[in-house]
């Protein structure tokens, strides 16, 4: 089973970059219709679309990613705790946050750059730099770009860690319980905030725990502290309900697809931008666990996944600015692939995973290989 | 080439790439900060398509991969 956690973040990565690809299509479907169409933007005349629905699919396919790289980093926690020691070392803890920190803030310098110099290039006149304040704002809060929220959240978690172990080897049910409770509050804040319903407290709810902070996520990385303490009883769990997982990750994915549709009909907005609802979680737990449980069954291109595994934290740090200029060039130089998301997805796919391989292999192959680590994580 | 200097071997050159020359094989691998948690799965399925040997999910503990000598100690029973 724990070969296939390279295997899991492999996918994890894979489907980030699938994401937030897929977030650039919405903007190419929506807002940047007057690229290839004409007329005014926003048009959502493509809403109920074949390309709409695509984007739609695809989104819902990789919800298990984010749960996916905590689950794996709550099992690494266990892991490096050990049988005997009563928590994780601090050392570990502070190599671990190191590892992290380090390529995030070089990477945030390069899009803090990037954007500079996009917008130099859009209008010489206007002020290009952000304050000293907004930059540290977007650094603490992973604000850098969409997928950077993971940085601080995982490093929270690592922090937390010393605290949670000891819970997750001695009372990981109650563990479990309660932080199974965080993630179905904020889940059903969400649901009370789409729908307009009159719920101040739902409001304040979400306002009190966005994504870069760790109450809506823990759950996921107690799930992998708990699965690597007791890996037998999980293990026996697993063989005992893939069927039913199995079962349970097709149904959720589909209800998943047709609840948000229901959500954004019953909201009245124009426009919603996905975000993760109770059956997202549903769908992300039982596919994880699936995944884990039908251990027999080999992953075509084993070796591709491993090896995407192995490098996920780079290619998560720099997909984001690669996604980010593709998109941006197509609008300004080739705007017709804007209007064929069949075509727009695959480039910034490809684009998404290969610029940042390309870029590690060029680093590994170079004179700067001692720091691929601190470029890349 | 024994499976103690293979193991230092590969950890300098995949997993370190040159950040420490003097690594020896009881240096703790995790709190040193030298390998991470893909660092072990990757530790994991090099010693599998390496050596031919399949480790048990319950033998991935800190205790058998904490340094190069427990990691070689432990595959010395296969």
């Amino acid at each position: 089973m724990i070969k296939r956690l390279l295997w899991l973040n492999g996918l994890g990565v894979l489907g980030a970059v699938i994401n937030h690809a897929s977030g650039w299509g919405f903007t190419a479907l929506f807002w940047w219709t007057d690229r290839y169409w004409g007329g005014s933007v926003p048009n959502f005349s493509q809403l109920g679309s074949a390309s709409y629905y695509g984007l739609r699919v695809m989104e819902q396919v990789i919800m298990f990613s984010i749960p996916a790289f905590l689950f794996v980093s709550g099992f690494f926690i266990a892991f490096a705790t050990g049988r005997n020691r009563e928590t994780v070392a601090w050392s570990v803890v502070g190599n671990r946050v190191k590892n992290l920190l380090i390529p995030y803030l070089i990477w945030s310098v390069v899009i803090f750059a990037m954007n500079a110099a996009l917008r130099w290039i859009d209008d010489p006149t206007q002020r290009i730099l952000g304050t000293p304040l907004g930059y540290l704002q977007n650094l603490l809060f992973g604000r850098t770009a969409a997928p950077y929220y993971y940085v601080p959240l995982i490093t929270q978690l690592f922090l937390l860690s010393p605290l949670l172990v000891p819970l997750a080897k001695k009372q990981w049910k109650p563990l479990l319980l309660v932080t199974g409770l965080l993630l179905l509050l904020v889940s059903l804040s969400r649901y009370a905030v789409i729908l307009e319903m009159d719920m101040p407290i739902a409001e304040q709810i979400l306002r009190l725990t966005p994504a870069w902070f760790f109450p809506q996520s823990v759950f996921w990385f107690a799930v992998g502290l708990a699965s690597g303490f007791h890996l037998p009883v999980f293990k026996a769990w697993l063989a005992r309900w893939k069927w039913v997982l199995l079962g349970a990750t097709a149904v959720s994915f589909f209800l998943a697809l047709f609840e948000w549709e229901f959500l954004f009909h019953q909201s009245g907005a124009e426009w919603l931008t996905p975000t993760r609802t109770l059956l997202d979680e549903v769908y992300s737990g039982a596919f994880l666990f699936t995944f884990l449980a039908f251990d027999k069954f080999n992953l075509p291109l084993a070796k591709f996944w491993s090896d995407l595994g192995t490098k996920s934290f780079g290619i998560y740090l720099v997909h984001a600015p690669v996604l980010e200029f593709v998109a941006r060039a197509s609008y300004h130089y080739f705007p017709q692939v804007l209007a064929y998301q069949i075509l727009l997805m695959p480039l910034l796919i490809v684009c998404g995973v290969a610029v940042p391989l390309l870029l590690m292999a060029l680093v590994n192959r170079s004179a700067i290989r001692p720091y691929y680590q601190t470029i890349f994580g | 080439m024994d499976r103690e200097n293979i193991l230092l071997g590969y950890i300098k050159d995949e997993l370190l790439r040159g950040r420490k020359g003097d690594l020896k094989a009881v240096d703790d691998l995790l709190s040193n900060g030298i390998i991470d948690s893909l660092g072990i799965l990757q530790m994991v399925a090099f010693i599998e398509e390496r050596f031919n040997i399949q480790v048990p999910d319950e033998d991935v503990v800190f205790e058998n991969f904490q340094s190069v000598k427990a990691l070689s100690d432990y595959l010395a029973q296969y």
